[in-house]
């Protein structure tokens, strides 16, 4: 059996985020599995992920696990991947600072997000952030001018 | 769909058993129990009620969950000559906070086969404080200790290191899916989920068997506040995750459950209560994510809910009485309309008309939930189904639903996760 944990994270390290790929029917997992989650099958192949994402809801708790303590508070949300799964993670870009931001940031979703790695609580992850609309760049633009 | 499979013969419930739960360290009717005597205090009462002597007793299965606070693993050796059970087949099982409903089911297809007649299933869990080296003496246990063995059950190989975050994600988010799908105003939103606790605290206060008995009323003029909801949106009640407010959340306490399941052949030559017959259960296990980009679709419950319905040949308008895992109390909304309980988009008001009382046409979670009546972790689901059996029998005092119900469905979450429904019939 390969040592699938181990190769995702230390792939994590040299800046390649890899799911699998269902060899049977096709389906993407991510993180990486043995087996495909839609047939069963246990033939899957490893594929990098696009990176690309839709973060469709977010907020910030108040109980964080031991090892992310001294993070809070931060943004956690559902990114839906291009590639089809959903992941769960820490997300930038986006306001924690109260709960009226938390809930006005929301009424934006869902917005684009991008795959990123991140060195936290000793270890490399993969965190989303959430890409500046291109309608408000080119706002900012014009308002320079 | 799953397979659904049938049972040769439908097991009954003849005896069920559920201590007070609160803590070990400071409630009087459980102070100072060991996790042996407070497991034996509802063992000895199921088995008192279904009437059966131990030596009737043909198995059993001790659900617990966190070793790290008992002490113990191999539940059923040391406990085999407590519960007067020397010799007898048993054996630690866990599936986590859904244990035993889980119970029921395996012991139902143990009578279903012929092996046994009479199957004791016992949950018993002590989370305000750990043992230590004296068997006589616990210790006050950190909250976020507890936490962090409980985080144990969530994909460890992932989802738990990429910043997992339970408030948010079993509370947060599918509160504020729930008001995002179905176009609900976030301060209506919170007027239900005050609607939810306050019955929560209304069954609470009538179980005396719950760890907090008064209501949220009670509790608001004791602090200070004007009426419940200036204490509902004050300082003493602060956002978990927001939109899911603190008391939306459960409460860890200790205690114990039990149940005995029975042949029904065997269960007419003695038992004169009427027996409850498991007439559909069903089980699923899922790796988190537990949903994709809509948190109020969760197929493992979907799934759990049609096989065990479709087992005990019933509708969901069949059902007189629903118990749904409600360790944050958005579930309270969510998990009826999947099962059909509610109509889609439709629960959040029925909680604000007041239907989901025991008084209402559409009881739900009588006994407390996992806030009022408290979570033990193993144990709870068989409070649960304790529960269910009362008001099946019309023996649920100062709670009583006013027809009994013919049919119950309960429905449990073992974290992370597993779906776990059990349907019982009169």
């Amino acid at each position: 059996m390969e040592k699938m944990i181990e190769k995702f994270y230390k792939s994590l390290g040299k800046g390649k985020i890899y799911g699998t790929k269902c060899k049977g029917c096709g389906e993407f997992a991510f993180p990486p599995k043995a087996g495909c989650k839609k047939c069963g099958a246990h033939k899957m192949k490893w594929q990098q992920i696009s990176g690309e994402g839709t973060l469709h809801l977010y907020s910030s708790g108040n109980l964080p696990p031991m090892k992310f303590a001294k993070y809070h508070p931060y943004a956690y949300g559902c990114v839906e991947l291009k590639e089809g799964p959903c992941f769960f993670t820490q997300i930038e870009g986006v306001d924690v600072s109260s709960v009226e931001e938390i809930e006005k940031e929301n009424e934006k979703l869902p917005r684009k997000a991008k795959a990123k790695v991140k060195k936290m609580a000793g270890m490399n992850i993969v965190v989303f952030k959430v890409v500046k609309s291109q309608a408000k760049k080119k706002s900012k633009k014009k308002s320079k001018k | 769909m799953a397979h659904v499979g049938n049972l040769k013969e439908k097991p009954v419930i003849t005896g069920v058993g559920c201590t007070k739960f609160g803590s070990v360290l400071e409630t009087p009717e459980i102070k100072g129990l060991a996790f042996q005597e407070l497991a034996c205090e509802a063992a000895f009462e199921a088995m008192d009620e279904a009437g059966v002597d131990p030596k009737d007793i043909d198995a059993f299965y001790i659900g617990s969950m966190v070793s790290h606070i008992s002490h113990l693993y191999s539940h059923h050796t040391q406990m085999a000559d407590w519960l007067g059970l020397h010799l007898k087949p048993g054996l630690h099982f866990a599936t986590a906070c859904s244990t035993t409903n889980t119970g029921v089911g395996m012991a139902a297809m143990d009578i279903a086969s012929g092996k046994f007649r009479n199957v004791l299933v016992l949950g018993c869990e002590i989370l305000s404080s750990t043992a230590t080296d004296d068997p006589t003496k616990r210790k006050a246990l950190d909250p976020s200790q507890l936490w962090y063995w409980t985080d144990f059950g969530v994909d460890q190989a992932y989802g738990y290191h990429h910043s997992y975050d339970i408030a948010t994600a079993y509370g947060g988010l599918p509160t504020l899916g729930y008001a995002k799908k179905y176009g609900v105003p976030m301060d209506k939103m919170d007027e239900a989920m005050f609607a939810v606790h306050k019955n929560v605290r209304l069954h609470g206060s009538k179980n005396k068997k719950a760890f907090v008995t008064t209501t949220l009323q009670q509790e608001a003029k004791k602090a200070g506040f004007k009426d419940a909801w200036s204490f509902w949106t004050g300082r003493k009640n602060p956002f978990l995750a927001w939109p899911t407010r603190a008391k939306s959340a459960l409460n860890t306490v200790d205690g114990a459950s039990a149940m005995v399941i029975s042949s029904k052949k065997e269960a007419k030559k003695y038992f004169k209560k009427e027996p409850i017959e498991v007439a559909g259960f069903h089980w699923s296990s899922s790796n988190y994510p537990w949903y994709g980009s809509d948190p109020t679709q969760w197929d493992i419950d979907e799934t759990t809910f049609k096989t065990a319905m479709k087992m005990a040949k019933i509708k969901a308008k069949d059902v007189g009485y629903l118990d749904v895992h409600d360790c944050m109390q958005i579930y309270q909304l969510i998990q009826p309309e999947t099962c059909g309980y509610f109509k889609k988009g439709e629960a959040w008001k029925a909680f604000l008309e007041g239907r989901t009382t025991y008084k209402g046409d559409k009881p739900m979670n009588t006994s407390g939930g996992r806030h009022a009546k408290g979570h033990a972790f193993a144990a709870s689901a068989g409070a649960e189904i304790y529960e269910a059996v009362k008001q099946m029998r019309g023996e649920a005092k100062g709670r009583q639903i006013k027809d009994e119900p013919e049919v119950s469905m309960v429905h449990n979450h073992g974290y992370g996760m597993h779906s776990a429904v059990t349907v019982l019939k009169r």
